[in-house]
C-alpha cells in the first residue's frame, strides 16, 4: 500500500509517499498563491491509496482532497521516529515557525512549545540577516563559521536586529563576527525554546534552518548534547503524515 | 579586591558565570561613574563599596552568619529594617538591575513579566548573587500581580521564603491589617533568631534606620542647590547603596560626604554648570545595577536632582518616630510610618503625584521624567493621570517606558534630547 | 437551547423591562462581588466584563497596550457610553483583584460612582477572613447609602436562597456532561451561563434552566451527545471568557474535542459553593465569595485541587488554560497548575495565550489539533 503525506506550510509544499514501510518518493516546491491548486497538481502525476494532509494549509485542502489532516506537531513526531528512535527532543525552526517537542520514553509526543507569531528565531530571521550583510545562505553559514568570535546582536526582532547589522556594519564591525553573533542568536532563542518543553538528551533537529551547519555546530554546543539532522530535514513532516496515512 | 573564590564557592555560586557578571559589572561601573567628572571626594568611599560589592561586604555577612546573626533578604521596602536590627539581624535588598540570565526566568516565569523580577529569578537560578544566597530568609511582599505569583515559584528556590501581605488601600482597618501583618514578621524573626525584640532592641533599631534616612534627607536637600553639587547618577548609587551596606558605616560616610558638599555649595562648584537643564524622575525603582536612564540623561546635558522612587525619596523621607514605652506602641510608631509609603499598588494613590509636584518645587526642576519598567501595570497605569496632573500645574513631564536590555537607548535617547530642547525653550 | 440564545440578544428589552417596574441596576466586573446584598437591597446586578473586540481600540487610547483585553475593553465601553448596561448601572462594585482591574477603577471613578472593595491578597488566615468580612459589611452599607434602603437579616437570606437554588441549577447542569459523550456543549454552556448574566427575571431563567436540564437528561440516556462518542474530554480553565470571546473554546469545539467543563469566571466558578444559610447571612456571604479560585489570590491551592477533582470526576483527557495577553496572575499560575496537574492524575494541560482578535485563530489550532492528537493517543 502507497500512503502520501502532504505538508502544506507557508513557503513550500512537501509530499512524500511511503510503501512497504519505506519512503520511496519526495517532492517540495515553493507554495504558490494557490495552494490548493497546486496540491492538487502535484498530485494528480502521484501513485497512492491513502493520504493525510498537514502543515498551515491542511485545513484548506481537507475537504477537496477528503483526507484526513493532522497537525504539524503530531507529523513531526511520526516523521522524526522513521529517521531515528533514538531522539526525546525535536527541534524544528521552518521558514516561518519554530516549534521544540520532548517525547517520553515510548517515543510518544509529551510537551510542544511553539513560535509562530512572529518571525525572531526563524528562517526568515537568517534569510532577512544574510541579504543585509550581501550573503547567500550557504556564504552566510559560513562566513559566520569562519570567525573567531561574534559581534552580539541585541535584537532578536527581526525588523529591529535589521537596523541593528546595518549599524554594527557602518561602524566598522566585521561581517563575519556579526554573521557569528546573529546564528548565535537563533541558537540561544532555540535553546530556551527547548527548555521550555523540558527536553533533553538527543535532538532531532528538523526544518529548513536545519541545512545551516553553522547552526547545527552551534546548537550541539550550547545544549552540550548530541544533534542529529536526517539527510532532508524538510521532508519529516511529509512522511509523518504519510505514516499517519497507515493506521 | 582580595581572593573570594573559596568564600564564593562555600554560598554555592556558579563561579564562572559569577566571573563574567562582575567583570560585566566593573566595565560598566568605569565606563558610566569613573568617567564623570568632578565628582566629590566623597564618592571614593562608595567607589571602594562597588569594588568590593561582592567582596568585602559579603565576608562581613558571612562573618555575622558565623556569630549567629541571621541575614534577612527582602524586595521591598514596606519590610521594616528596624525588625530585622531588633533581633540583631542584618537587613539586605535583593531587587536586582541587570539583565541577567533571562532566559532561565523565562523557563519559569511569561515573557511579559518586567525586568526586575526577572532580573531576580536570573540570579538565583544562574547561582550568581552571593547576597541572596547568604539570606537566612528571603521574605516576599504581596504587592504587585507580577511579585506575587513569581513568590509562588520562588518558594521552593530559596531555604526559607517568608510571604508578607500588605494591604492595597490607604484606610484604618487597612493599616490594622499592615500592623498585624508586622506583628506576624517579628514572630518569625525571633523565632528564626532565636532572640526576643525588646522595647530597647526596638529603639535601638530605630535609630539606626532613622539616623541612615536623615543622612540621605540631608544629601536629597542639598541636591535643591544651583549647580548641582552631585550628579543623579552617584546620588542613585548611594541610595542603592544604602539596601545593602552596614548602616551606621553608610550613615558616617553620607554625612561625610554632605559636609563635602555643603562647602561646594558655598563655593558655586558643581558637577554640571549653573543653568543645566534640572530633572526629577519619579516611578519605579532602579535596583543596583540599573544605571541606564540616569546615564543616557546625564549624558544629555542635564542632571537629576531627586528621584520619587522606592531607591529615592519615596523609601526614604520619612523617619519612625520613637514613642511609645513597650513594643506595641513602638510597633504602631513603625506602622504608621510604612504607611505612608505612596507605591502604586495603593488605589487610590493620591499624594504621590502631590509630593512629586513638591520635589519639583524644593529642587527648582526644570520637569519630570515618569519612569516605569516595561509591564509594570500599576506605574503605567499612574503614568497617565501624574503626567496629566503635572502638565496642568505647569510642570513638563516625559514619559518613558523600558527595561534593562540595551536595545532601545537610542530610542530613549531621541526621547530625552527632545524633552531636554522642550525644557530650554521655556 | 433557543430561549437561551435569544435572552442574549434582548437585553435591551431586559433593561427597559427593569428600568419601567423602577428597579436600578448596580454593575460589578468579578465574582468575588457579593450579588445577593445588590438584591437584597432590590436591585438588580449586572455583569459588566466585556467580551467584544470593537471597545479596545476606544480602551487603547487611556489604558497600556499590554493590558489584557478585557479590561481594554470594558472600559472602552465605559468611556464612550456604548454599554447600555454600564450607563445604566446606578453605581458599580469594584475590587482589588489584579493590577490591572484596580488602577482602572481610579480611572472609572471620574465619571461613575464606584465602591472598590478590598480583596486579601490571601484567603487563608483568621487575618484575612476578618478584613474581608468588614469589607462585606461595608459592601453593604454602601448600598443602603446610594440606593436609600436598609438591609434587614432576612431579605439578605432571601436572597441567598434565591442564588443557591441558582447555583444548584447550574450544578446539575454541569454535572450532567459527567456521562460519555457529554449532552451539553462547551459553547451551549457558555451561552447558558452568559444569558443567566443578562437575564433579570430570574424566575423564568430557572424555568427555562430546568427544561433544559429535563431535556439534556433524556438526551444522555439515550447516549446522546454534543459530540461523537469518544471525543477527547477537555476541561476549559483560566481567565474569564463569554460570549463574544468565546474563540477558544470554539476551536476545541470545532478540532473535534468535548468541552465538559468550564471553570473559569465566565463558567462555574461562582457556582461551585453555596452560602450558608445558616448563621449570619454577611458572614456566610463573605466565606462563600472569599473561596473564589481567582489567581489573584496567592496562593490559590483551592483552583489547583479543584481542577485535579475535576479532571477525576468528568473524566478529562486534558485541559486547556486560557490566558489574555497581558494576565499576569493566571499567566505566572499556568506554570504551577501545570505542574500540579501531572504531579495529581498524570493530566495534561496545554496553554493558550491570545486575545480577543481573529488574527490567531489558525496557530491556535494548529495548538490544539496537536494537543487532542496527543491526549486522544493516551
Amino acid at each position: 500500500m502507497r500512503s502520501a503525506g502532504i505538508d502544506i506550510g507557508s513557503r513550500t509544499i512537501k509530499i512524500a509517499v511511503i510503501e512497504d514501510g519505506k519512503l520511496v518518493y519526495f517532492f517540495k516546491t515553493v507554495t504558490s498563491h494557490n495552494p490548493l491548486e497546486l496540491a492538487r497538481d502535484l498530485l494528480a502525476d502521484i501513485e497512492f491509496d491513502r493520504i493525510v494532509a498537514t502543515g498551515y494549509g491542511r485545513h484548506l485542502v481537507k475537504g477537496h482532497l477528503d483526507c484526513p489532516v493532522i497537525s504539524e506537531i503530531t507529523a513531526f513526531v511520526l516523521g522524526s521516529r522513521y529517521f531515528d528512535v533514538t531522539c526525546s527532543s525535536i527541534l524544528d525552526i521552518g521558514g516561518q515557525d519554530t516549534k521544540a517537542i520532548s517525547l517520553n520514553s515510548n517515543g510518544d509526543l509529551c510537551k510542544f512549545e511553539m513560535n509562530d507569531r512572529c518571525a525572531a528565531g526563524t528562517g526568515r530571521f537568517l534569510e532577512v540577516m544574510a541579504t543585509v550583510l550581501g550573503f547567500t545562505l550557504e556564504e552566510f553559514s559560513a562566513a559566520a563559521l569562519s570567525a573567531k568570535k561574534a559581534e552580539k546582536i541585541n535584537n532578536m526582532c527581526t525588523v529591529f536586529a535589521e537596523s541593528e547589522v546595518v549599524s554594527l556594519i557602518s561602524n566598522g564591525a566585521d561581517r563575519n563576527e556579526v554573521a557569528l553573533g546573529i546564528h548565535k542568536a537563533i541558537v540561544s532563542r532555540s535553546a530556551g525554546l527547548l527548555k521550555k518543553v523540558d527536553s533533553d538528551g538527543k535532538v532531532f533537529f528538523a526544518g529548513g534552518v536545519a541545512l545551516n551547519r553553522c547552526v547545527r555546530i552551534l546548537l550541539e554546543k550550547e545544549l552540550n548534547r548530541p544533534v542529529f539532522v536526517p539527510a532532508d530535514p524538510q521532508v519529516v513532516g511529509a512522511v509523518g503524515a504519510a505514516l499517519s496515512a497507515r493506521d | 579586591m582580595a581572593d573570594y573564590t573559596e568564600m564564593w564557592k562555600s554560598l554555592g555560586l556558579d563561579l564562572e558565570s559569577h566571573d563574567a557578571l562582575l567583570a560585566g559589572l566593573g566595565k560598566a561601573y568605569t565606563d558610566i561613574f569613573l568617567s564623570q567628572k568632578n565628582r566629590p571626594e566623597g564618592m571614593k568611599y562608595f567607589d571602594f563599596v562597588m569594588s568590593e560589592v561582592h567582596g568585602l561586604r559579603i565576608k562581613e555577612l558571612v562573618d555575622a552568619k558565623a556569630k549567629g546573626k541571621k541575614i534577612i533578604g527582602s524586595y521591598c521596602v514596606f519590610v521594616p529594617e528596624e525588625l530585622v536590627l531588633a533581633v540583631d539581624g542584618v537587613a539586605v535588598g535583593l531587587c536586582a538591575g541587570a539583565e541577567f540570565n533571562f532566559e532561565g526566568a523565562e523557563t519559569l516565569l511569561p515573557r511579559n513579566t518586567c525586568s526586575l523580577i526577572k532580573s531576580a529569578f536570573g540570579f538565583k537560578l544562574g547561582h550568581v548573587c552571593p547576597y541572596l544566597e547568604s539570606c537566612d530568609v528571603v521574605v516576599g511582599e504581596n504587592t504587585c500581580d507580577g511579585k506575587k505569583k513569581a513568590y509562588e515559584i520562588l518558594g521552593p528556590l530559596v531555604k526559607d521564603l517568608y510571604i508578607m501581605d500588605l494591604p492595597q488601600t490607604k484606610t484604618p482597618k487597612s493599616k490594622e491589617l499592615l500592623k498585624e501583618e508586622y506583628r506576624k514578621f517579628i514572630g518569625k524573626l525571633e523565632s528564626v533568631s532565636g532572640k526576643k525584640i525588646t522595647v530597647e532592641s526596638l529603639k535601638k533599631g530605630i535609630e539606626a534606620v532613622n539616623a541612615k534616612r536623615k543622612a540621605v534627607k540631608r544629601l536629597a536637600a542639598l541636591r535643591a542647590a544651583d549647580p548641582a553639587p552631585i550628579s543623579g547618577l552617584d546620588s542613585l548609587l548611594i541610595n542603592q547603596v544604602f539596601f545593602h551596606d552596614d548602616p551606621a558605616r553608610f550613615t558616617e560616610s553620607v554625612n561625610k560626604l554632605c559636609d563635602e558638599l555643603e562647602v561646594r555649595i558655598k563655593n558655586n562648584v558643581g558637577v554640571a554648570p549653573k543653568g543645566t537643564t534640572r530633572l526629577v524622575i519619579s516611578g519605579c525603582p532602579m535596583a543596583v545595577p540599573n544605571w541606564k536612564l540616569p546615564y543616557l540623561v546625564e549624558t544629555s546635558n542635564a542632571v537629576i536632582v531627586g528621584e520619587e522612587s522606592c531607591v529615592g525619596e519615596r523609601g526614604t523621607r520619612w523617619l519612625t518616630e520613637i514613642k511609645g514605652n513597650t513594643v506595641d506602641e513602638l510597633l504602631d510608631a513603625i506602622t504608621e510610618r510604612y504607611f505612608n509609603i505612596d507605591c502604586a499598588i495603593f488605589t487610590p494613590n493620591p499624594s504621590r503625584v502631590e509630593y512629586v509636584k513638591e520635589m519639583t518645587k524644593k529642587l527648582h526642576a526644570d520637569g519630570v521624567i515618569h519612569y516605569s519598567l516595561q509591564f509594570c501595570q500599576p506605574y503605567i497605569m499612574e503614568s497617565g493621570p501624574v503626567e496629566k496632573e503635572l502638565e496642568k500645574s505647569g510642570i513638563p513631564t516625559l514619559r518613558l517606558e523600558t527595561d534593562y536590555s540595551q536595545e532601545d537607548a537610542g530610542q530613549l535617547k531621541t526621547r530625552i534630547e527632545a524633552f531636554g530642547e522642550r525644557l530650554k525653550k521655556r | 437551547m433557543a430561549w437561551f440564545d435569544s435572552a442574549i440578544l434582548n437585553t435591551s428589552a431586559g433593561i427597559k423591562a427593569v428600568r419601567e417596574q423602577g428597579k436600578k441596576f448596580v454593575g460589578f466586573y468579578c465574582v468575588f462581588a457579593p450579588q445577593e446584598l445588590i438584591i437584597a437591597a432590590g436591585a438588580i446586578p449586572v455583569t459588566l466584563c466585556s467580551t467584544k473586540e470593537e471597545p479596545i481600540a476606544d480602551g487603547e487610547k487611556y489604558l497600556p497596550r499590554n493590558f489584557c483585553p478585557l479590561i481594554k475593553s470594558s472600559y472602552g465601553f465605559a468611556i464612550t457610553g456604548k454599554c447600555a448596561f454600564f450607563n445604566n448601572s446606578d453605581f458599580i462594585i469594584g475590587e482589588t483583584t489584579c493590577d490591572g482591574k484596580k488602577k482602572m477603577f481610579e480611572l472609572m471613578a471620574d465619571f461613575k460612582p464606584t465602591v472598590v472593595l478590598e480583596v486579601p491578597q490571601s484567603a487563608k488566615g483568621e487575618l484575612q477572613k476578618k478584613y474581608w468580612n468588614s469589607e462585606v459589611e461595608r459592601c453593604k452599607a454602601e448600598i443602603e447609602k446610594r440606593l436609600g434602603v436598609t438591609l434587614s437579616d432576612d431579605n439578605i437570606r432571601e436572597a441567598i436562597r434565591d442564588l443557591n437554588e441558582q447555583r444548584s441549577l447550574m450544578r446539575e447542569l454541569a454535572d450532567l456532561n459527567k456521562t460519555d459523550p457529554a449532552p451539553l456543549s462547551g459553547t451551549d454552556l457558555l451561552k447558558v451561563m452568559w444569558a443567566r448574566n443578562f437575564t433579570f427575571d430570574h424566575l423564568s431563567f430557572n424555568r427555562e434552566l430546568r427544561a433544559l436540564i429535563s431535556s439534556l437528561k433524556i438526551m444522555a440516556s439515550k447516549g446522546e451527545g454534543a459530540l461523537l462518542n469518544g471525543a477527547p474530554r477537555i476541561i476549559v480553565t483560566g481567565v474569564p471568557t463569554g460570549i463574544g470571546s468565546e474563540k477558544v473554546i470554539r476551536i476545541i469545539e470545532e478540532a473535534g474535542g468535548s468541552v465538559v467543563y468550564i471553570e473559569n469566571c465566565a463558567g462555574m466558578k461562582q457556582y461551585l459553593f453555596d452560602v450558608d444559610i445558616h448563621g449570619s447571612p454577611l458572614e456566610a456571604i463573605s466565606e462563600k465569595y472569599l473561596a473564589t479560585p481567582c489567581s489573584c489570590m496567592s496562593p490559590n491551592t483551592g483552583r489547583l485541587e479543584l481542577l485535579a477533582k475535576l479532571a477525576k470526576e468528568f473524566r478529562a483527557d486534558g485541559v486547556v488554560d486560557i490566558i489574555w495577553t497581558g494576565c499576569h496572575t493566571y499567566n505566572v499560575e499556568s506554570h504551577i497548575l501545570g505542574k500540579y496537574l501531572a504531579k495529581h492524575g498524570n493530566v495534561p494541560l496545554l496553554q493558550i495565550e491570545t486575545d480577543y482578535s481573529h488574527g490567531d485563530v489558525g496557530q491556535i489550532r494548529t495548538r490544539i489539533d496537536a494537543f487532542l492528537e496527543m491526549v486522544a493517543k493516551k
